[in-house]
């Protein structure tokens, strides 16, 4: 495979979309925290 | 733009003009460097990991003879459930966490974590939440409150609704641990899928990151749901809830299904790592290819979603509808199924390799055999109609002891020694490693093997105290102990000596037969690991 | 080579002399002998079940051990490089353990351990009698519905054995004042609950271990096939009295049985008489310095001093100094009355109503108040605690 490198530019995006990810999993979290106080048996 | 010389810890002199780089306290309290991170990781590991085992020690003293000697029933309630939470979550937890940061952009040819500060932030949580946890035993000398937590690490209602502000501390705890857990995962997940060097597809991902991606995805599953139990068990005994009590329209049982949703994931959260890294050692001291990549991945995923529909065996005498009960059996037994896999792997790496045994290759052996009896054991704890005699008796003690000290413990140790050469540039003494080693070994199962016979013979756990049928086992899983915590005095004495720069210098390819990305770099590697991203052939 | 094989041979030999001594000493290797259908089953299923893991122990890791021994560079082998099985045959070694394994789990394991539930589940099938068990902390108490008897049963050993002053008696931790008492050859349903947190009533000759939950009633059974006197412990950590309440229970033929049902229904007869007749203050003081010791003083401590903030102290309590009843006899809330029949939400304190008769009631609320540094000088009758229910 003869992928370029990562530039900067590259790397800023690639760091930009990690910190998207990062919010929505963060979310996630947070909906799965909340949706468990409405669980009951 | 890093240039050749490194200094013992990593850090490259005259890096870029005009960068950050402040030294002493502050350098690790702003530090956003993985490798700092990693290290801080470990080492409060390592600390909390003795905390841990003098409690631990404290009670195998008291469980030595019957009778009370040493401590009342409430201590001694207190000391089982915080060595238990600080084994867990501030031990093993932090030493994959170490691991991870060290190793994930090390392997996949990354400069750094993607999120750099929330890693900072991630380990920061860390030493708060451990003085939180065992704070209430200082405070209780002092007159103020009735000592930590002392309903065992599983914080069962209505004994936790009951309890003291211990509880609320180890609430508290359990929260700021969950949290740090969380920023820790977003940050591995992100990192591995974003920022792998060009060429590196998923399916070239090392293992030990596939164990690390599972981990992460499970942590973010289900460390929200024991946040929220813990937050119903909180209003429960501060606001006037009922989320538990009968009496008001609650269930006690329904805390325990809370629980365990986190508990059993829990534990491979704990292993995943460990089985991560095995493959990695294993095939570097047979000096073969790893056996069954694939396998192991799909071993690794079958297992993460196993993991999250089997809670349930963790109460199976609490009076669960017959379907139920069968359903949590055979659930509970196909994990075996994959993780047979995960066994037949690591043999077939080594079959017909040409092996040397240094200390890790020693630690990655003795692990698959005592935790392949961990497994063993754990089949045979699915069984339900058994399981009336093996729950809550020391029988499930030493099958777990198996798991997370021999599986989990003793795999991280094949972690350290594998790759502190490459962390700090030096080699740890190879003759303290052996010794380490089998002393470990023989005593853990000294300590241990007793107890699943105690644990047959009717023996409950978590009693202060016992009838005279248990004594001779438990005298001997008492000595056994005992070796046990001084033999890992040396294994810390092997890391610090390694740490201060002693012992001989280590090459980049630590290993004669080790292969992939980190290997390439230098022992230690440089200030910003990969500045030049690899081509990932 | 040669220095770890001598490593490998001293590290199995200790562990064969270790061994070797553990067998030859009174240790136990498995279950206590089964007494009920359920535990002699689980002893079937746990030994198959052993057996089959241990050879796959054995085998599997003599496989290990060979290629530990074999495949050595010391040895002079050289590495092979394959990473995945390559052609039939090898697929064969990889899916045959997988397929045995498959087998070995949902077959020789899986259909055995099915029925046995199915059996272990079966309540009320043929059920000749019913006893409930309440589990509280840090006692049991025993209840035979269609009888009408009911009573407590707690550990027994002296505290002067646990502190270790005097040599461990035969049963230590293991003996009661009232063990529960069940005819042989029935089939009893067992029925569980608990008053405060949750306990777990486990006998292993009985190979029924369930849990007793407050607000909920459980339930196994036992069928005991030979008289005797069986012993077991709770099994979930219930507070600091956890491993201090054992179980113990007692089989008789059904004659004998019948004989002591009757005889324990006229004792408590007898008791319950108790509260419709005047008590003098010294009787109730008396009567009530018995039930304290056994009740009360685990947690309130011998002279009331309690064990604050968990165990709030007797000794000078504005509440045990308060007022009995209000003026026109009706029960106050938060008054020593209600404290010890109701007990106290969200703490260890349970509602003593259930379990105490009123003479037992009145006679340890008296002495509260006129002893332990209190002196009160009040009392109260066991027929006013009745008239309160």
């Amino acid at each position: 495979m003869n992928a370029q490198l990562f530039s900067s530019e590259e790397l800023e995006r690639r760091r930009a979309a990690s910190r998207r990810l990062g919010w929505a999993l963060g979310a996630v979290v947070l909906a799965l925290y909340l949706l468990g106080f409405f669980i009951q048996r | 733009m890093d240039t050749a010389t490194t200094t013992a810890h990593g850090h490259t002199a005259g890096d870029h003009g005009g960068g950050y780089h402040p030294t002493g306290i502050l350098r690790w309290l702003t530090t956003t460097n993985h490798k700092d991170i990693g290290t801080m990781y470990l080492t409060f590991a390592l600390i909390m990991f003795f905390v841990g085992g003098a409690m631990i020690l404290a009670v195998r003293a008291e469980l030595f003879q019957p009778g009370l000697q040493l401590m009342q029933p409430e201590l001694f309630n207190q000391l089982i459930g915080v060595h238990a939470l600080v084994m867990i979550f501030a031990a093993l937890m932090p030493a994959a966490t170490g691991f991870a940061n060290w190793q994930i952009p090390l392997m996949i040819g990354a400069p750094d974590m993607a999120l750099p500060r929330l890693n900072n932030w991630g380990f920061w949580l860390l030493p708060p939440a451990a003085i939180l946890l065992t704070l209430p035993f200082a405070l209780a000398l002092f007159g103020i409150g009735d000592g930590a937590i002392a309903t065992g690490w599983t914080f069962y209602a209505p004994l936790s609704v009951q309890g003291g502000i211990g509880v609320d501390f180890a609430i508290f705890a359990v929260h700021i641990l969950g949290i740090s857990s969380i920023l820790g995962s977003i940050n591995i997940i992100v990192t591995i899928f974003n920022l792998r060097a060009p060429g590196m597809t998923l399916m070239k991902l090392p293992l030990f990151c596939w164990g690390w991606l599972i981990t992460a995805f499970l942590l973010i599953a289900t460390i929200p749901v024991l946040a929220g139990a813990v937050t119903m068990l909180l209003a429960d005994r501060h606001f006037g809830t009922h989320f538990f009590n009968a009496a008001g329209g609650g269930d006690p049982i329904l805390f325990q299904h809370l629980f365990w949703f986190f508990g059993h994931p829990e534990v491979y959260i704990l292993l995943l790592p460990v089985w991560g890294l095995m493959p990695h050692v294993l095939a570097t001291f047979s000096r073969k290819p790893v056996y069954g990549y694939k396998g192991q991945v799909y071993g690794f995923v079958g297992i993460g979603v196993l993991s999250v529909v089997v809670w349930a065996h963790h109460f199976l005498t609490a009076g669960l509808p017959v379907p139920a009960l069968l359903y949590f059996m055979y659930s509970t037994m196909a994990i075996s199924l994959p993780l047979a896999v995960l066994f037949f792997c690591w043999i077939a790496t080594m079959w017909r390799g040409a092996m040397t045994f240094e200390t890790p290759m020693l630690f990655a052996v003795g692990f698959i055999v005592l935790f392949g009896i961990a497994g063993l054991t754990g089949l045979v704890l699915a069984d339900v109609a058994a399981d009336a005699q093996y729950h809550h008796s020391y029988f499930v003690v030493a099958h777990f002891h198996y798991a997370l000290f021999a599986g989990g413990i003793m795999g991280v140790m094949t972690g350290v020694y594998y790759w502190l050469p490459k962390w700090t540039g030096r080699m740890y003494s190879e003759t303290l490693g052996q010794w380490h080693f089998w002393l470990t070994v023989l005593s853990f199962n000294l300590t241990f093997m007793p107890q699943f016979f105690l644990g047959l013979a009717g023996m409950p756990r978590r009693i202060p105290d016992y009838a005279l049928q248990f004594a001779e086992f438990n005298a001997i899983s008492t000595v056994g102990a005992f070796i046990l915590g001084i033999s890992q005095l040396l294994f810390a004495w092997n890391i610090i000596q390694c740490a201060r720069g002693h012992g001989p210098q280590a090459a980049g390819r630590v290993w004669e037969g080790a292969e992939g990305l980190e290997w390439e770099l230098s022992s230690p590697p440089p200030h910003h690991s990969w500045a030049v991203q690899p081509q990932v052939k | 080579m040669k220095r770890y094989a001598t490593t490998v041979a001293a590290f199995l030999a200790v562990q064969l002399a270790g061994w070797t001594c553990a067998a030859r000493a009174e240790f136990n290797w498995n279950f206590p002998p089964p007494a009920t259908p359920i535990a002699r089953d689980t002893l079937a299923i746990h030994n198959e079940f052993m057996l089959i893991i241990t050879a796959l122990f054995v085998v599997v890791f003599a496989i290990m051990i060979y290629s530990l021994a074999r495949h050595r560079k010391d040895a002079g082998h050289a590495p092979a490089n394959f990473s995945g099985p390559r052609g039939a045959l090898q697929w064969f070694w990889v899916l045959v353990p997988f397929a045995i394994l498959l087998f070995i789990d949902f077959v020789l394991m899986g259909i055995p351990a099915f029925h046995a539930v199915i059996e272990m589940e079966d309540t009320k099938t043929r059920a000749d009698m019913v006893v409930k068990v309440t589990g509280l902390q840090w006692k049991w108490q025993y209840e035979y519905p269609d009888d009408g008897i009911r009573f407590m049963s707690n550990l027994t050993t002296p505290p002067e054995q646990i502190a270790g002053a005097v040599a461990k008696g035969e049963h230590y931790l293991l003996e009661v004042d009232n063990p529960l008492v069940l005819p042989v050859g029935k089939k009893v349903r067992v029925l569980l609950t608990a008053t405060d947190v949750i306990h777990t009533w486990w006998v292993p000759q009985f190979g029924v271990k369930r849990d007793a939950i407050p607000g909920f009633i459980r339930e196994t059974w036992v069928k005991i096939e030979a008289p005797g006197v069986y012993r077991g412990q709770c099994a979930e950590l219930c507070g600091k009295g956890h491993g201090f309440m054992p179980v113990v229970v007692q089989a008789l033929p059904e004659a004998e049985y019948a004989a002591w049902r009757d005889a324990k229904k006229i004792e408590l007869a007898q008791a319950a008489a108790g509260a419709d007749r005047a008590w003098s203050k010294d009787e109730l003081i008396a009567k009530g310095k018995e039930v304290y010791a056994k009740q009360c003083a685990a947690c309130h401590q011998p002279e009331g001093q309690g064990l604050p903030p968990a165990f709030p102290a007797l000794s000078g309590s504005k509440i045990v100094n308060g007022p009995l009843l209000a003026m026109d006899g009706k029960p106050l809330p938060d008054s020593h009355v209600d404290r010890v029949m109701n007990g106290k939400d969200g703490t260890a304190m349970q509602a003593f109503k259930n379990t105490l008769d009123d003479v037992e009631l009145a006679a340890v609320i008296t002495f509260e108040r006129n002893a332990l540094g209190n002196q009160r000088g009040d009392m109260i009758q066991p027929a006013q605690i009745k008239a309160l229910r």
